[in-house]
């Protein structure tokens, strides 16, 4: 299958500091990638680096190349903030745009952007893409900080989701979330597949081989190993992916 | 081991209730004039709370009744003018200290923010009148509100700075992430985050403002009619208060009173409802 | 693909908005801090012909004259410095012992209500104290304390003379409930800023209450509360309404706590609606560009001082 996001021999910086060495890696459509990695490894900045997240930090800086749909996304024409409207992205925290209503926070990337269209349907659109609808169909001009703090995490999917990003990237999306939240996320990553390419930074192992078709490990900013789930987590081909995925550290 | 032992001497005993005794009684002495001030301004200026306070010019001496109608609208526009000129500067100032902090100018404007909120208010009528009435030739409202803008300015910078520097930064990372420009998630997101908490800093710097005499003085100055135009000198309470204090007539110390408890009513007011919304904010956090 | 359509399509929107609105800001902001720079500015027009007249020496010449033009600003600093003082004197140890009874005895609750009634007092308009000052305050004081005093401290300089009521001293005891407020939050903020384990640490080694505010507390928190009281003089030397309507007015330099006198800042209110005279209005304005100086000096110092304490790492409390 052809890639939608590709990235190539990407290395990003914070001032001196090498976070992402020389990292190839090539994600299929409409399919699930999980980063895993122990802290610091460069998996959560090798994410922001496919949006162009990273360089919103000081002195940060990327080389090479990313491509999406086979066009760079780092070409010199672009405007990043343009090419984030076709990535989407969740954080680790759940981060709803206080002082705004459920409805207001879910369109509000579309209000701000330029298209004013059909509003109402493209939230309960993306509403119900998050498995959000039932429970907040009612109270749609709440304020969105009165949500539980999992359903805070799927408004967030549907803020993404209401900008119909072909990619959707998510940084560590659950560690903030209780069990229940958590299994309700995942299920949601797994039907969201089926429509999105998913790239999902999780720093819990047992979460990446439940939903992900393919998995990637990082250590030290390098990518050690990139394969299918099911092959990187029952036959990994690298001593260190082996160490690591059995717990032996991280 | 002697229970004895865990017992701290009488003398330390006693110093210790002294001291806590002593801090509470210090507490209770600066509430006096507090409490003092407030019972006697309403207890003078209420009796002469009516419809006519609000609504006439003052009578001239010997006459009685009359009210300053002229100085609450006189007020009104005054601080209604200044808010203008000073709340947008003040919150874009403060948007320039909290988002783009990291610039080296953003630390000298905000000493220089500091120092003009330092600078004292009757200072700043001598600047007004120098900038304002001499080139135009006559006293003015334009050159009082100017003087209160300058006021207003450094105050509502502050708080819109530090209010945005509550908003967490992963909101702005939010905003940045869903492909909007930055200034938009300036301007449509972090500043609405801060939507509250500006307006009260605002609301409570315009309730402050309301009340400043020293820097009218010599610029507003002062009226006995409506006022028509920024382009000419009008009526303002606290003035009224301080030129009617001093006159030797009952009828217009009347006036001062009902005066003091109008302004220092607004101010009460604007305070307790800010201090409620505040909190009612911070419970359902 | 849909995606790459997508991107295309908006990468000519190149042109951003971010760098002008940044360039924007930054205009207003260097528009806001050449305020201080036209402040001095103008009040150095103004004050010319008084500065070429008497240059320097205007400040410790004390006569004031302005029927035959002659000026000198001593009796004004010397009042504004003595006001300020003494009112300085009086409000410390109240301030002072509000911020350690509201930080480290008064529970949560009382803390907010106790708290939130002394900021009122700084929302009170200063015409408003000068009005309750002038008509309660002084005539009382001249009546009960200041015969009281004059009977039983005349050795202490200053406590002598006769009780006018307006004066002063009833000009600093409004002085300094106006700038109890000012004093009390910060210094509020500097004891807060003492980690809570240092108090703990008093207490594990047997400590009183009281011990442990001394030992952890104040002992700590010396040049913050330096900073909050500096910053308390800052606020009283440019007070004006509340003076100007105690002091008394006299021109002269005051030679006892209970005689009128006249600050820089009453003198201006008092004399600069009616000045016409050239150098009359220059030496007005000569005091206001010595008050804005002093002022200047005293809050850089103190905000320094404070913003080091109370906040080291730059974020707010």
């Amino acid at each position: 299958m052809k890639p939608i996001v590709e990235a190539k021999n990407l290395n990003a910086y914070f001032e001196n500091f090498h976070a992402v060495k020389n990292v190839s890696l090539a994600v299929p459509e409409k399919s699930l990638v999980a980063l895993i990695g122990p802290s610091g490894c460069g998996k959560s900045t090798f994410l922001r680096c496919l949006n162009r997240m990273h360089e919103e930090i000081p002195k940060a800086r990327v080389e090479g190349e990313v491509l999406l749909g086979g066009s760079s996304i780092y070409d010199r024409k672009l405007d990043p903030v343009a090419v984030r409207r076709s990535i989407g992205m969740v954080f680790q925290k759940p981060n709803p745009f206080p002082g705004m209503s459920i409805f207001e926070n879910v369109v509000v990337g579309l209000k701000l952007t330029g298209s004013r269209d059909r509003m109402d349907q493209v939230a309960e659109e993306a509403l119900k893409g998050a498995a959000l609808w039932e429970e907040v169909k009612d109270k749609l001009k709440k304020p969105g900080t009165s949500l539980s703090g999992g359903q805070q995490q799927r408004l967030c999917i549907a803020r993404a989701l209401a900008m119909k990003p072909p990619v959707l990237l998510m940084d560590e999306p659950t560690s903030a979330l209780d069990p229940i939240s958590t299994a309700k996320v995942e299920e949601l990553m797994i039907s969201l597949k089926k429509s999105v390419t998913l790239i999902v930074v999780t720093h819990n192992m047992q979460q990446a081989a439940r939903v992900s078709d393919r998995t990637a490990f990082f250590l030290m900013g390098e990518l050690v190993e990139y394969d299918e789930s099911s092959t990187l987590f029952t036959v990994p081909k690298d001593a260190k992916t082996e160490q690591y995925i059995t717990g032996r550290f991280g | 081991m002697n229970p004895a032992d865990f017992q701290i001497s009488i003398a330390r005993r006693l110093k210790n209730r002294f001291v806590i005794l002593l801090l509470i009684a210090l507490a209770c002495v600066a509430l006096i004039p507090l409490i003092h001030v407030l019972h006697y301004v309403y207890a003078q200026g209420l009796p002469h709370w009516n419809l006519n306070f609000f609504t006439e010019l003052p009578k001239p001496v010997g006459e009685s009744g009359g009210g300053l109608g002229n100085a609450v609208v006189g007020s009104f526009f005054l601080v209604l003018v200044a808010a203008i000129v000073g709340v947008p500067v003040g919150i874009l100032v403060g948007i320039f200290l909290s988002e783009y902090s990291r610039s080296a100018l953003a630390g000298w404007v905000r000493t220089s923010i500091e120092l003009l909120s330092g600078v004292p208010s009757i200072v700043l009528g001598i600047f007004a009148y120098s900038a304002i009435v001499v080139p135009i030739g006559h006293f003015s409202m334009l050159a009082g509100s100017f003087a209160l803008a300058v006021i207003l300015l450094p105050v509502v910078a502050k708080t819109t700075e530090e209010v945005l520097k509550l908003i967490p930064s992963h909101i702005r990372e939010a905003g940045l992430a869903l492909g909007i420009p930055r200034w938009k998630v300036t301007l449509r997101i972090v500043l609405i985050a801060a939507r509250s908490g500006i307006t009260t800093g605002v609301a409570l710097a315009l309730a402050r403002v309301a009340g400043e005499t020293a820097p009218l003085l010599f610029t507003a100055l002062s009226s006995q009619h409506w006022p028509r135009s920024l382009l000419e000198p009008a009526a303002s309470l606290p003035v009224q208060i301080y030129s009617f204090a001093l006159a030797p007539f009952e009828e217009w110390n009347h006036l001062a009173w009902a005066a003091a408890s109008v302004l220092v009513s607004l101010t009460l007011v604007t305070n307790l409802i800010m201090k409620w919304a505040t909190r009612s904010r911070g419970e359902s956090r | 693909m849909k995606a790459m359509t997508e991107v295309n399509s908006v990468g000519s929107a190149r042109k951003s908005f971010d760098p002008i609105f940044e360039r924007g800001l930054k205009f207003v902001a260097i528009l806001v801090m050449s305020l201080l720079i036209l402040i001095i500015f103008f009040l150095y027009q103004l004050a010319a012909p008084a500065i070429h007249e008497y240059g320097w020496g205007f400040m410790f010449k004390s006569d004031w004259n302005p029927a035959k033009l002659i000026f000198g600003a001593y009796p004004f600093i010397h009042g504004t410095l003595i006001t300020s003082l003494f009112a300085l004197a009086l409000s410390v140890p109240v301030s002072i012992g509000t911020a350690l009874f509201l930080t480290e005895i008064a529970s949560r609750q009382v803390a907010a209500v106790i708290g939130f009634l002394v900021e009122l007092l700084a929302a009170i308009p200063s015409v408003v104290y000068g009005l309750w000052g002038l008509t309660v305050l002084a005539p009382r004081v001249r009546v009960t304390v200041q015969p009281w005093l004059s009977e039983h401290l005349s050795f202490i300089p200053g406590f002598s003379g006769m009780p006018y009521g307006v004066g002063v001293f009833s000009a600093s005891i409004v002085l300094a409930i106006m700038i109890t407020p000012t004093i009390t939050s910060i210094a509020r903020e500097v004891f807060r800023a003492v980690p809570h384990a240092q108090r703990e640490a008093a207490l594990a080694i047997g400590a009183t209450h009281s011990e442990m505010i001394w030992l952890s507390v104040v002992r700590v928190s010396w040049s913050g509360v330096f900073g909050a009281v500096v910053l308390g003089l800052g606020r009283a030397l440019g007070e004006t309404m509340a003076v100007t309507m105690l002091i008394g007015n006299r021109n002269e330099v005051a030679n006892s706590l209970f005689s009128p006198a006249q600050t820089m800042a009453s003198l201006i209110a008092n004399e600069y609606p009616e000045a016409t005279n050239p150098l009359h209005i220059g030496a007005l304005a000569y005091i206001g560009l010595i008050l804005f100086g002093i002022s200047f000096i005293v809050q850089g110092l103190a905000r320094r001082i404070v913003n080091r304490v109370a906040n080291p790492s730059g974020g707010g409390a």
